[in-house]
């Protein structure tokens, strides 16, 4: 991580400074960053409204042009998948083909049962024709484009959940080669699958779309129209569900699925919705790219096309929405325009210096070098792409890095108001552990391990390394099975429940070795650990009515509430990527996060790990105010000053069994306790100098 | 006319000859993963330039097309050559790729090695057909045509070489990895590179040999491929490439000997799927296994590490 960081900026520093002047001088840069976004969406609509006036309506350049947004559209769909939730599809195109046959099917002469009177109520719908012929009438599919833009969106959609569905325990590159699989499936079948595709021939006299009752002839620029808008719908799309809950909890898998988990994002639903409304864009593209194409054969689909979808969302910047736009548009008219030209220039130049070779090149037939070229070059010395998915942020002076450190400037309950209410009122233990035991092939992890966690007690969790006690937390949260045991939560068995279950019913957890999701910001990091308390869903984010709006800006002002918890050390760094922090403000934003989910029981593996002696203190003083709250709180500590300032009670575990429990003190002078940590002859030989030496 | 125990018979055979291909094609997938965890996607190209290479080290002695047949040391001496000029050819092109492309972008998380291989494919792929051009080219073959009659079925002099090639790289490839100083490294790394490292292994010089070893093997394949199939062409790479790396998955990626296995396998699934079947089914029937096998049982036959990896 801390590589890369370093490396992006000196593999392309001219570039970047060359960039950075040319930001400075546009006039843009004097407009509020808001007003810009603005002024450059409408630039963007006016320029592509205008477009084939622009080029004097030459009609073979509007079709390139409506190609080229259908291939724009199909980017967008593939980076919901592989920008946004970080799933790498290399068999995009195959949804590209369903929703391409869907239309085909429907609307042309493929496929003409006999009449019946079974159809005559679609009939009168308008679904289907009846075809008077001398052996016999048949039937015609004539469904409106229209209808079936939606139609082809949810088929295709259908089919990336079932192809998303067993293959969501994979991750990254064997998930890349399933999908690179069903990629190839699917052409092959249309190809052998002639009654419905045609095969290899082709569809034939695949009906234009219509609109009041004009057919759409074979003029390209009704489609230049209908791409325009299509387009448009999907930036709209995409970026609405991008700045919402959805879009948080799919960039949370794709920085740390394990993270994301724990955090209360049900994987298996966000990932099912990520690969399905990436299929539903393919879907609708290709109704829409086989009504302007009029026919599809399987060659359209095969995996070049997925190739150059990831060469035009990798080049433009995975997962940043105009980006992906501008790098199919660039790619697209780099392949249809600018080197059918440069070929010609050469061969005029070829002519002019007499050289045989220059006037034979054909520089369009090497577009997929390009890609190749492209795609390595980006890999090495661009991996955010053209326009990059998130802006750096610019880093704190020196000054404000090395700023006094204030803390608690105004009394803790108020700023812990937003939590809600941390304390678990019933009458059980809020944890109840019983008998656990967890095996790693022949390993013993854990066994039958039992501890009760009163509500509002502080428990330390002690032992040395390796004796079990990360496993005991990822056990109870749900990261790990156990083989048997108990575990009871608020009164209710959380044994086998996924992690995200088990943070919903109110347990947070910090990680040992920090998984915070490291390319986002610390806002966005506070902002996923309420996913769990929050609602909006798909169509929430997409219409983002007025409870929406408030649903988010309060998340919004509450987890910078939750920040200043740690006084200025979060606050000025919100919008700073977590991976430029400091190991300890890393600490901080893992237990803001968890805070963010209004736990009633905190989970704390090692808090104060890498702190020096007076953050530790710092640190250990807003957990015992935590617990003031009324929280409930387990730790994992090794320093043993941390322990007996904050705990009631004490769990010594060692291979895996609990060796002792009671008091810091009790604890402290027992000799078990003192044998595990420094060995057999320490406990034999004085127990004052072992307990010095533990402390 | 052949009766049926006779046609599968043919088809074993036939089997047996493309398994032994996928297998030292699935070598260099499997050897690289293990190592680095990266699925080398330009494999696919390093074995149809190969082919390439091959084919130009066999034209160096004047043969076009098959009718130029030579015998005796004439012939040995000609293949010894065309083996080892295009084993190294394409060795020192697996060589290359890791040093400009795959080292710059060692340790990062993600598939953004793989997305690099998928580049680097489309690279030699393209100069490759911007050359050569598109046709398919006659593969000059000097071997006699022998064959021997074996229960109605034809065993053919060029199956038996590519049998005893394949077994003689397989046990090589065997003994290296298992009996030598740098094989043991090897294993070493494929462990735990961390630790490799801190026990004084060289871990660069350990990757560069895996890419060398596993594209040279894909080089003896190409050859094997031009010989057999008499013809080459620039799109070999990506059917036999992916049918190569359904092999190394089902054996279970990472375990050089389940790549053997692997390719045995499926060669033997694409002659007598073919024949049962269709022959127009059969890319699907090899899809569904590197499907199915990825997603009920990731390890595959005789694999060890989990793809799983979080």
């Amino acid at each position: 991580m801390a590589d890369r960081d370093t490396t992006v900026p000196r593999a392309s520093s001219i570039g970047a400074e060359v960039y950075g002047f040319l930001l400075r001088a546009s006039p843009l840069q004097r407009l509020a960053p808001h007003h810009r976004a603005r002024v450059l969406m409408t630039l963007a609509t006016v320029v592509a409204l205008a477009f084939p006036i622009l080029i004097d309506r030459n009609d073979a350049d509007i079709d390139s042009a409506a190609n080229a947004l259908a291939f724009a559209a199909l980017a967008l769909g593939l980076n919901i998948v592989v920008g946004f939730a970080g799933l790498l599809d290399l068999g995009y195109a195959a949804f590209f083909a369903i929703g391409a046959y869907s239309y085909g099917f429907f609307a042309s002469a493929q496929f003409m049962p006999a009449w019946s009177g079974f159809w005559l109520p679609f009939e009168w719908l308008h679904l289907v024709a009846r075809l008077h012929q001398d052996s016999g009438d048949l039937v015609h599919f004539t469904v409106s484009f229209w209808l079936m833009l939606p139609i082809s969106a949810a088929v295709a959609a259908f089919f990336g959940v079932l192809f998303g569905a067993p293959t969501l325990r994979l991750k990254g590159d064997y998930l890349a080669i399933v999908t690179l699989g069903f990629g190839e499936i699917v052409p092959i079948v249309a190809r052998n699958w002639p009654t419905v595709t045609n095969g290899a021939m082709g569809l034939n006299g695949v009906a234009a779309p219509q609109i009041f009752g004009h057919a759409f002839g074979i003029d390209a620029m009704p489609y230049y129209y209908v791409g325009v808008g299509l387009v448009a719908v999907l930036i709209f799309t995409s970026t609405r569900l991008k700045q919402s809950r959805i879009g948080r909890a799919w960039m949370a898998i794709r920085e740390d699925e394990i993270a994301a988990a724990a955090m209360g994002v049900n994987r298996v639903k966000f990932k099912l919705l990520a690969f399905a409304i990436g299929a539903a864009f393919a879907g609708a593209t290709g109704t829409f790219y086989v009504a302007k194409l009029q026919t599809a054969t399987p060659e359209m689909f095969m995996f070049p096309v997925s190739v150059m979808l990831l060469v035009m969302v990798v080049f433009g910047g995975i997962g940043s929405v105009w980006g992906v736009v501008v790098g199919a548009l660039i790619l697209q008219i780099l392949q249809s325009w600018f080197l059918e030209d440069l070929s010609q220039w050469l061969h005029a130049f070829g002519r002019l210096i007499n050289v045989e070779w220059l006037q034979r090149v054909e520089l369009a037939s090497s577009i997929e070098l390009i890609f190749g070229v492209i795609l390595v070059f980006m890999m090495l010395y661009r991996r955010q792409g053209l326009i990059p998915a998130s802006k750096r942020v610019q880093a704190l002076t020196l000054q404000e890095q090395t700023a006094q450190v204030e803390l608690a400037a105004t009394p803790m309950v108020e700023r812990l108001r937003v939590l809600g209410d941390l304390t678990y009122r019933g009458t059980a233990p809020l944890l109840d552990i019983k008998d656990l035991t967890v095996r790693f092939g022949g390993l013993v992890a854990l066994r039958e391990v039992s501890l009760t966690v009163p509500a509002r007690s502080v428990v330390a969790v002690i032992g040395p390394n390796g004796s079990g006690k990360s496993t005991l937390f990822n056990t109870v949260t749900g990261l790990v099975t156990a083989e048997s045991g108990k575990v009871r939560f608020a009164d209710y068995p959380i044994e086998g429940l996924p992690p995200h279950d088990v943070l919903g019913r109110g347990m947070a957890r910090t990680f040992q070795n920090i998984r915070l999701f490291a390319n986002l910001t610390v806002l966005e990091n506070v902002m996923i650990g309420m996913h769990a308390r929050l609602r909006t869903g798909a169509a929430g984010a997409l219409l983002r009515l007025p409870g929406t709006q408030r649903e988010e800006a309060q998340a919004r002002e509450h987890a910078l509430e939750i920040l200043t918890l740690f006084g200025n050390r979060l606050i000025p760094r919100a919008e700073h990527v977590v991976s430029s922090l400091s190991y300890a403000n890393r600490r901080r934003v893992e237990i803001a996060r968890a805070l963010a989910s209004s736990p009633k029981l905190l989970l704390l593996d090692e808090p104060t790990a890498g702190m020096n002696p007076a953050e530790t203190l710092e640190l250990a003083g807003q957990i015992k105010q935590l617990h003031g709250q009324g929280l409930t709180i387990v730790l994992i500590e090794h320093k043993l000053d941390v322990v007996v300032s904050l705990a009631d009670n004490v769990v010594v575990l060692d291979h895996g069994e609990k060796i002792a429990e009671g008091t810091p003190d009790a604890v402290r002078r027992n000799e078990e306790v003192i044998r595990a940590y420094l060995g057999r002859s320490a406990a034999v030989g004085n127990a004052p100098q072992g307990s010095a030496a533990l402390a | 006319m052949m009766g049926w125990e006779a046609v599968y018979l043919q088809q074993v055979i036939n089997g047996l000859s493309l398994g032994a291909m996928y297998a030292l094609l699935a070598l260099g997938f499997t050897m690289v993963y293990g190592i680095l965890e990266l699925i080398n996607f330009a494999h696919f190209s390093v074995f149809m330039v190969a082919s390439f290479i091959g084919m130009m080290a066999l034209e160096l002695f004047g043969l076009s097309g098959q009718s130029h047949i030579l015998s005796g040391f004439a012939l040995i001496g000609v293949m010894v050559f065309a083996f080892v000029a295009t084993m190294l050819g394409a060795g020192l092109i697996g060589v290359a790729i890791e040093r400009f492309a795959l080292r710059p972008l060692r340790g990062i998380p993600g598939t953004v090695g793989m997305i690099t291989t998928i580049g680097v494919n489309y690279i030699l792929f393209n100069i490759i057909l911007l050359t050569e051009g598109a046709g398919s080219f006659n593969y000059p073959n000097p071997m006699p045509r022998m064959e021997w009659p074996i229960g109605g079925a034809r065993l053919e002099l060029r199956e038996l070489l590519i049998w005893a090639i394949s077994l003689v790289l397989m046990l090589g490839l065997h003994f290296f990895v298992n009996k030598t100083r740098l094989g043991k490294a090897m294993r070493a790394t494929a462990q735990d590179a961390e630790a490799a490292r801190m026990m004084g292994v060289d871990v660069d010089r350990v990757i560069v040999m895996a890419f060398f070893l596993g594209s040279a093997l894909a080089g003896a394949a190409a050859l094997i491929f031009g010989l057999y199939y008499n013809y080459t062409s620039f799109i070999i790479g990506y059917t036999a490439g992916l049918r190569a790396f359904t092999a190394a998955v089902l054996g279970g990626i990472g375990s050089v000997s389940g790549a053997m296995v692997g390719g045995v396998i499926i060669g033997l699934i694409e002659a007598l799927g073919g024949q049962i079947i269709a022959v127009r089914w059969t890319d699907v029937i090899i899809f569904s296994i590197l499907v199915l096998v990825l997603v009920f049982a990731p390890t595959g036959l005789m694999g060890r590490s989990t793809p799983t990896k979080s």
